[in-house]
């Protein structure tokens, strides 16, 4: 079974969590965990840059699912960047794009954090 | 076998007689015959081995009950010193005239008394060598039998030399030899290993015999060397005297052996008794472990055994709960909770033994208690000497508890503490290592005990969760259409397999009104259980609202609606709708988040995916804004193919199935029928991933139109 890793890294206001692997059922709870420890630290500008994931399941999406609402109440979000044609088709066919902001470089989203900020 | 010994009896009698015919008319005529004295003699030691011979083939007894054999055979030497006492007092005129070494008797009646008395001492002397030979050979070591037939052959040897001699003559050599075989007889009454394996009250007994029979024997070694009895015994027979002499020294040499070696293994005799002990209960636990099934019961007879092995006053055992499964088996009233800085968990007290919980709570609260934080934060016995005294205990310093010592014990699995074995005595310092010793042995087969009935218990409820999984696929395997409506213009055909037990696919066909069908395919997020429920309620709800609403569209958007309460935020469902009218083969599409359909119109292969979201992501106008309808007009020939993402996402090492190859199969079997063009592209996605089972459900729907018949 492929491995699923989670970095975060910080951008001022932003965190960045940097996806790498398999995202499915079992690996999911990694996932989770991350969300979970930025959301109880108060940081609720996330961007998920998805460069290294190579796939993604229907658990995997849940767990965005999970976390936006309480994100978005705190006015955050979760931003979706680089991910590869494959993973954004999965995205995509749920009807992702229409939920999530999901942009092709991580600079973008990170300007749209700092724009809105303004 | 009887009848050797009917004959070896009779031969033994036959002969015994035939000697006292032989000496009364010795006696009355005076004979001399060339060597008749020797052949005498050969008829006495003849008729002594047959009589050996017939209690040989007699009854083989293992010793078992040696206390009580020892006291047979000093009831019977008593009984003979007694009466050849009585014989030789009351009966007058047996005497014996000396003549050139040889002995007369005088009168008849003292050829019946040597007769008769020569006999009683032929048994007793054969019986007392039996029963020493039987206790020399018992546990026997390389070397024992050898030293054993020395002593015979020494004792024969003596015996013989006599032969030629005259009854009141002595000679250098049978000395020498006598002498030798004495040594023997102390060297062979050195075996007494049987001493140590007696009770204690059978060796007071023992000690008591040994020291009546040496006594006995004593007595009859003075009679049978002086006075008149010597002289009976030397004119029957010179050569039997040596033998029933020497065999009763040997016994008497044996006999305060055994007295002297039973006095100093008496101060040893209650340990060894514990030892046995010990060593018997933890055979009986063992077996136990194996077979117990019970917990309670197990725990009880861990406790009980305890309490009989180290003689122990009190005794209990707490177990240490790990999950909810085992709460049910338990009396309520006896789990407590515990909360220390060291440890929380709940206890359960088992096995009580002369003791109630109210004290134990009193000496070791069970809310914390220094004592068990002792135990788990470093699993060893730990003993008390003092109960009162130490600090550990009975914090509180409550009055009323009861004295003595303690001895507390960790149950260890995997360096773990499962459990917590305690035994109490009433008296201070009652616990010494071997004590200590014991009480883990006992924990440890409690441990093993107690994870053993886990274990049953563990592979109990995977046996029952498998019965209920079995149940769930049944039932969903029967939420699936058990056959596929037929029409004259439209072919469909339909698998579905789920990767586990039980799976979130769902595919179904609803005949709408007279002339329009309604497919769905649907997959819910997630496996197992929770998909599979979810599955059952999509099924529901696309039954209900098909035949209310038309469009597909307007069905997606009350599904959504409906869905969205009672979905688990994290889930969500993806679906397909087509809607076909039979007569004309228009097809309508909506999809929400499902993988778009697959239209094959002969070389003009497309996926056809109008926008849409999965059910259950967002609720309301965001929803219905992001559903689209397509329509499209099916030719004859044409063939749509529905299927969940465990179609495309099918894998090969890191390989997927994917879109592409999908439209391969469409196009190499576009001219089969429903039924060809499922089975072709099924093979292939299994031959595709031949070396991996499915990792999600699969689930194919092939609709062809074939047009106006």
């Amino acid at each position: 079974m492929s491995e699923f890793n989670v970095q975060q890294r910080e951008h001022g206001e932003i965190s960045v969590l940097d996806l790498k692997g398999y995202l499915d059922a079992h690996t999911a709870p990694k996932l989770e965990d991350a969300f979970q420890d930025l959301l109880a630290a108060a940081r609720f500008n996330i961007i998920v840059n998805c460069r290294d994931l190579s796939y993604i399941s229907s658990a995997g999406l849940g767990v965005f699912m999970a976390f936006i609402e309480e994100v978005r109440k705190n006015e955050g979000d979760i931003k979706l960047t680089n991910m590869t044609p494959k993973v954004f088709n999965v995205f995509d066919l749920l009807g992702f794009p229409l939920l999530y902001d999901i942009t092709n470089e991580e600079a973008e989203a990170i300007r749209k954090f700092t724009e809105k900020r303004k | 076998m009887k009848w050797k010994r009917i004959l070896a009896l009779g031969g033994a009698m036959f002969l015994g007689v035939a000697i006292l015919a032989l000496d009364v008319v010795r006696s009355s005529v005076d004979i001399e015959i060339e060597g008749l004295l020797t052949a005498r003699d050969i008829l006495v030691l003849t008729a002594f081995f047959l009589l050996y011979l017939f209690l040989e083939l007699s009854e083989k007894t293992r010793i078992e009950q040696t206390v009580k054999k020892l006291g047979l055979i000093l009831v019977l030497s008593v009984v003979v010193t007694l009466v050849t006492t009585a014989l030789l007092m009351f009966t007058t005129d047996i005497s014996f005239e000396a003549k050139e070494g040889f002995l007369n008797p005088l009168s008849y009646k003292t050829v019946f008394a040597a007769s008769f008395l020569n006999l009683g001492f032929s048994l007793l002397a054969l019986l007392i060598f039996r029963f020493l030979r039987d206790l020399i050979l018992y546990k026997r070591r390389r070397g024992t039998r050898r030293n054993l037939i020395i002593l015979v052959v020494l004792m024969a040897a003596t015996a013989a030399s006599t032969m030629f001699l005259r009854p009141v003559d002595s000679g250098i050599v049978t000395s020498v030899l006598f002498g030798t075989a004495v040594i023997a007889m102390v060297a062979n009454s050195f075996r007494l290993s049987w001493i140590v394996y007696l009770s204690k009250r059978e060796k007071v007994f023992g000690l008591i015999y040994a020291f009546l029979l040496f006594g006995t024997l004593t007595v009859l070694n003075v009679m049978t060397q002086t006075g008149l009895l010597n002289q009976i015994l030397l004119y029957y027979s010179h050569p039997l005297k040596e033998i029933v002499g020497q065999t009763l020294l040997f016994g008497n040499i044996y006999a305060g052996m055994a007295f002297v070696s039973t006095l100093f293994h008496l101060p040893t005799a209650e340990a060894f008794e514990k030892k046995t002990t010990e060593i018997s209960s933890l055979h009986t636990l063992g077996k136990l472990v194996t077979r117990v099934f019970d917990f309670n019961e197990l725990l009880d007879t861990v406790t009980t055994m305890t309490l009989q092995v180290c003689e122990a006053k009190a005794c209990w055992i707490e177990i240490v709960h790990q999950g909810e499964g085992e709460e049910g088996k338990a009396d309520p009233g006896a789990v407590y909770e515990y909360r220390s800085k060291v440890r929380s968990c709940r206890l359960r007290v088992a096995g009580l033994r002369n003791i109630r919980s109210e004290e134990i709570e009193l000496l070791l609260p069970f809310g914390e208690s220094s004592m068990r934080d002792e135990i788990f934060l470093e699993p060893k016995p730990v003993v008390v000497d003092d109960i009162a005294a130490d600090e550990r205990i009975n914090t509180n310093r409550k009055k009323g508890i009861r004295q003595g010592s303690m001895v507390v014990v960790p149950l260890l699995s995997h360096d773990e503490v499962i459990g917590i074995l305690y035994a109490i005595k009433d008296t201070e310092q009652g616990f010494f290592k071997d004590d200590v010793d014991v009480v883990s042995a006992f924990a440890d087969q409690a441990t093993i005990a107690i994870e053993n009935s886990r274990l049953i218990d563990k592979s109990l409820e995977r046996e029952r969760l498998m019965r209920e999984m079995m149940l769930a696929q049944e039932m969903q395997k029967r939420l699936l259409p058990q056959s596929l409506p037929i029409f004259p213009t439209i072919q469909l055909d339909a698998v579905s397999t789920p990767a586990f037990e039980v799976g979130g696919d769902y595919y179904d066909v609803v005949q709408l009104e007279k002339e329009r069908i309604g497919i769905v395919v649907g997959d819910v997020s997630g496996k197992g259980l929770s998909a599979a429920f979810y599955m059952s309620e999509v099924k529901g709800i696309f039954q209900s609202l098909s035949r209310i609403h038309s469009s597909p569209g307007t069905l997606l958007e009350r599904a959504n609606d409906v869905l969205s309460d009672s979905i688990d935020r994290r889930s969500f469902i993806s679906l397909i709708y087509a809607v076909v009218d039979t007569r004309t083969g228009k097809l309508t599409l909506s999809r929400a988040g499902h993988c778009p359909m697959l239209h094959v119109s002969g070389n003009d292969i497309r996926y056809v995916r109008p926008s849409g979201m999965g059910l259950g992501l967002s609720r309301g106008k965001a929803f219905s804004d992001s559903i689209q309808e397509e329509t499209l007009q099916l030719k004859p020939g044409d063939s749509c193919v529905f299927y969940t993402d465990g179609l495309t996402e099918a894998r090969n090492g890191d390989d997927e199935f994917g879109y592409e190859r999908l439209i391969d199969c469409a196009r190499d079997f576009r001219n089969m029928d429903a039924t060809g063009i499922k089975q072709s592209i099924l093979g292939r996605v299994q031959s595709f991933s031949a070396n991996q089972s499915l990792h999600d459900d699969l689930t194919l729907l092939v609709l062809k139109w074939v047009g106006k018949p």
